[in-house]
């Protein structure tokens, strides 16, 4: 009878790092086009609350909400663990990286530490926010708008937005210079738009949230 | 009239157990196409001949003078003084062994990951003296060439996030070097036997793109395209034997 690993002693060849790759980058990839999408369908507001109404009652009649909406909450908690693999987590490491970013003064350095922080603030504030909307459905206007001017919430957004599409814009560039989809020759190019992109989505959030803010809502 | 530059320059002796780290501060004035080589050899001869740092060819071939400019890694003899401000504070290369002021061990480190990494064409050929040189194109040649241009000079290792947190971490530098062996038709080796050489989290799926590398490399080696091109060729081999079974771990050819 052989009880004993014999991967102790002489480690056999391993691929896991290649399929931890891919998902970390799959999952990424997924979640950055899901949180575009998102804040294009929360800004319909901005056109009117019925709009908003209406496609909300859509993915709910479609159960693409009550189905994906669990999908997207699993699919982040993933996305985390397998990226947490390169985040620092012993305050040794995370001094070293600190001392040399400040030393480095390197943007894309930055960009990497903005992204490890904001990760772990989009890991609490969007797992609260996926559970307060998915236990109180069905999603409409009202609703949202009663949540944002009850203040608490407001300010839950105002923090959560700019941790959200900075960490998604960062995390598409990354994974574009990372594989090398883009390259030396167009690396300046892709991020000035990049910068502008995240930008336009930040701009986009914050009229959403001051919308919601300002929003009238009937019956109260 | 001429600049006076102000030198921060990184002291310590690890050999001496009185010598505690500090910058001492060296004041210069600044002549023509003044290098930072030529101004640490002047501060040396002229007011402390205990400055310690490495330099031998003064001509960005030989890899020696990599150090911290200004926060950046870089080469000193490469490094015009007339494009830094008045100011210029120099620290050792990180990750390196220290050996004393500016001066540290890069050549122990090169060694090691040469070694780990199996830096060299592996041929089953025997070697025929006699024999004419295999040819090759012409095109294919120079493209192998631009990434032999790598002078090891530790910039890319010093300003890598990721080599920085963790020591097995091989760097820029020898995935650079994997990825001119995959070029090279003389080398034997099959995409599963690099793979196992660095597709693993030492290795490229370690990297985590901040391309500090891409932007220090006094060589200007295109690291950027070589880790993205590396990564995805690495992680298709991994894809490729997704339903294969795992080959017992082969010998260490040396």
């Amino acid at each position: 009878m052989s009880s004993v690993d014999t991967a102790i002693f002489v480690k056999p060849p391993s691929r896991a790092s290649a399929y931890l790759d891919w998902i970390q980058m799959l999952t990424g990839a997924g979640l950055v086009l899901f949180m575009w999408s998102h804040m294009v369908l929360v800004a319909s507001v901005n056109i009117g609350p019925n709009v908003m109404n209406t496609i909300a009652y859509f993915f709910e009649a479609t159960y693409m909400a009550q189905v994906g909406g669990p999908i997207i909450g699993i699919t982040m908690i993933i996305h985390f663990i397998l990226a947490a693999r390169k985040i620092p987590y012993t305050t040794d490491e995370q001094g070293v990286i600190w001392r040399h970013a400040r030393m480095l003064r390197h943007t894309d350095t930055w960009l990497w530490v903005i992204q490890a922080v904001t990760a772990m603030v989009i890991l609490i504030m969007g797992s609260i926010h996926i559970w307060t909307v998915l236990t109180d459905l069905p999603i409409t206007a009202a609703k949202s708008a009663m949540r944002v001017q009850g203040g608490f919430w407001g300010v839950f957004y105002l923090i959560l937005l700019p941790c959200v599409e900075l960490h998604v814009g960062i995390g598409f560039y990354r994974i574009a210079v990372k594989w090398g989809f883009v390259k030396r020759s167009t690396r300046k190019g892709f991020h000035r738009f990049e910068n502008i992109w995240t930008g336009v989505f930040i701009l986009i959030g914050l009229i959403t949230i001051i919308r919601l803010w300002t929003l009238p809502i009937a019956g109260n | 009239m001429s600049r006076k530059l102000k030198f921060n320059i990184f002291r310590f002796n690890p050999e001496d157990p009185n010598s505690v780290p500090h910058t001492d501060t060296f004041t210069l004035e600044e002549t023509p196409s003044l290098t930072l080589f030529i101004a640490l050899n002047k501060i040396r001869e002229e007011q402390d001949p205990s400055l310690m740092f490495d330099f031998a060819c003064r001509m960005a071939i030989c890899g020696s003078c990599g150090m911290v400019i200004n926060g950046r890694p870089g080469l000193a003899c490469k490094t015009l003084t007339s494009e830094l401000p008045d100011e210029i504070t120099l620290m050792p290369l990180p990750v390196f062994k220290l050996v004393g002021d500016l001066a540290v061990d890069t050549g122990t480190w090169f060694r090691e990951t040469n070694t780990k990494i199996e830096s060299w064409i592996h041929s089953g050929q025997d070697f025929d003296p006699e024999a004419i040189e295999e040819r090759m194109e012409n095109d294919l040649a120079n493209a192998i060439f631009e990434l032999e241009r790598c002078i090891e000079c530790g910039c890319c290792v010093a300003s890598c996030g990721t080599a920085n947190m963790r020591p097995d971490f091989v760097g820029a530098f020898a995935l650079n070097r994997i990825a001119r062996f995959i070029m090279d038709p003389r080398d034997q080796r099959s995409d599963g036997e690099y793979f196992e050489v660095v597709g693993n989290d030492q290795g490229v799926f370690g990297c985590m793109g901040l391309l500090a590398c891409e932007d220090v490399c006094p060589r200007e080696i295109p690291l950027q395209d070589q880790l993205g091109i590396l990564r995805r060729k690495m992680a298709f081999v991994g894809l490729k034997n997704l339903f294969k079974p795992k080959k017992p771990a082969r010998e260490r050819r040396f």
